[in-house]
């Protein structure tokens, strides 16, 4: 039932507006329904329509301007992104959300698929720009498979660490608001799992998920920085001292395995990429 | 889950295959297209009989329509394949390769044989390749510390391959060196 038949019904009577459940189902905010429900009893043109995306696209190309200079040294959008990629698959930590790089992509993503959309519908498109449209279309999809997959790592990294997360303020400065929120609930929502199934009926001494016993590992997982990754140097990189006090000096194309912790800032610095 | 399970440790080949896929490499079109701009670039524009530069993917799926020939990178023959296994069985040390050509020439071999010469040929070198490469990585894990390995011109693929058990192997011995008074 849509908008407009449901809106039909309650002004003719025949049904009773419904607050709760069915509400936040069908759109996450009652407080932004209710006005219009209850107040509401002018005209139908006042249903609030869905937004327009304007603002949201404009907000996309406004990021673009910003973000061109740095392509000279760091390649295009596109090898940035797969960078990144890699180093958020193999890194134990979460990295620096790069939000205005995604939004870059994300931006055009949806430009090409908007044009191949409107080139699909003209019938006087030729053979030979079908040809195009397919391989502008695989492109697309190269690229959307590379966006899910950077986000979801990201995603199972957020709600493994959550609890740390929502303890730790670092590591909340590399995440995204939406990221910070999603953690969080996550946090809350597997703690009142918890607490209701197993803790409720425990001692009050264990009932807690974040003792800290002496001997036990702590409680909350924690992302493990000596886990050893794969380095490869982009660049010459300053000299690094390894766990055995030994130092090494990474020249360009130079491939080692080392704890992360070792190469930590040369990864947020873009000198040496995770392979 | 938000990964899958087989995707949390490593990365898949076939993923390895997608980020070597946007390599470029030279085609002979028999369809003509104008310069097209993509994601990742413009290329073209395509005029047979010249030869072009276009990413990896775009050959293949061309190939794959009978609308292009793919032209072997350099290093894709019977000659330079065979001096390089003469390198990699005289010496220690590993020979110097492009970082995904295993990926790259798994992808030519199948979708464009019929472009390379003697085909069977290469895919036979390019196993020798592998084992005799694949030794030396086992040899290097006697030489595994907790701090540092190093891995010169080690292979994209050749590393994927190495590093669960490397990783792993790693991982205990820093717990083994650990200053046990640290964490108590």
């Amino acid at each position: 039932m849509d908008w407009d038949e449901e809106y039909e019904l309650i002004r003719s009577g025949r049904a009773v507006p419904r607050a709760g459940p069915s509400f936040l189902t069908r759109d996450g905010s009652p407080s932004n329904d209710d006005p219009h429900t209850n107040a509401n009893s002018t005209t139908r043109h006042q249903q609030p329509q869905p937004p327009a995306p304007a603002p949201a696209a404009a907000a996309a190309i406004e990021s673009v301007p910003d973000f061109y200079p740095e392509e000279a040294e760091q390649g295009t959008p596109l090898e940035q992104l797969t960078r990144h990629w890699m180093n958020e698959r193999h890194a134990p930590d979460i990295l620096p959300a790069q939000e205005d790089l995604l939004m870059n992509l994300l931006d055009h993503l949806r430009r090409q698929s908007e044009a191949v959309q409107l080139l699909r519908e003209d019938p006087s498109t030729s053979e030979e720009e079908h040809i195009r449209i397919m391989l502008v279309q695989i492109e697309v999809e190269r690229v959307k498979f590379i966006v899910r997959s950077y986000v979801r790592t990201r995603l199972f990294k957020i709600e493994r660490y959550a609890r740390f997360i929502t303890t730790n303020a670092e590591i909340q400065t590399r995440l995204t608001a939406a990221e910070r929120d999603h953690a969080s609930r996550h946090a809350i929502l597997t703690d009142q799992h918890f607490y209701l199934s197993v803790l409720q009926g425990l001692p009050e001494k264990q009932s807690h998920l974040d003792d800290t016993p002496l001997f036990v590992p702590p409680m909350v997982t924690e992302p493990d920085k000596s886990r050893p990754v794969f380095v490869h140097a982009l660049q010459r990189c300053p000299r690094v001292r390894l766990p055995d006090g030994a130092t090494l000096d990474m020249e360009k194309g130079h491939i080692s395995l080392m704890p992360y912790s070792v190469v930590e800032e040369l990864v947020a610095r873009g000198e040496v990429e995770l392979i | 889950m938000s990964l899958p399970q087989s995707l949390r440790a490593s990365v898949s080949p076939p993923e390895l295959e997608l980020i070597a896929s946007q390599q470029l490499i030279e085609i002979v079109p028999l369809i003509s297209m104008e310069k097209t701009a993509f994601i990742s670039g413009a290329y073209g524009p395509l005029r047979p009989p010249n030869k072009a530069r276009v990413p990896l993917w775009m050959a293949v799926n061309l190939k794959m329509k009978k609308k292009c020939h793919i032209v072997a990178p350099s290093w894709l023959n019977v000659e330079y394949l065979q001096e390089h296994l003469a390198l990699e069985l005289s010496q220690q040390t590993f020979s110097s390769l492009p970082f995904r050509f295993t990926e790259i020439a798994k992808v030519i071999l199948d979708v464009a044989s019929d472009d390379l010469e003697n085909p069977d040929k290469i895919r036979s070198l390019m196993k020798d390749l592998r084992e005799a490469r694949q030794a030396k990585s086992r040899e290097g894990l006697k030489t595994l510390d907790h701090s540092e390995l190093s891995l010169p011109n080690l292979c994209s693929m050749e590393i994927n391959e190495i590093r669960p058990y490397f990783v792993q192997s790693m991982s205990i011995l820093t717990q083994l060196v650990r200053d046990p008074l640290r964490n108590a």
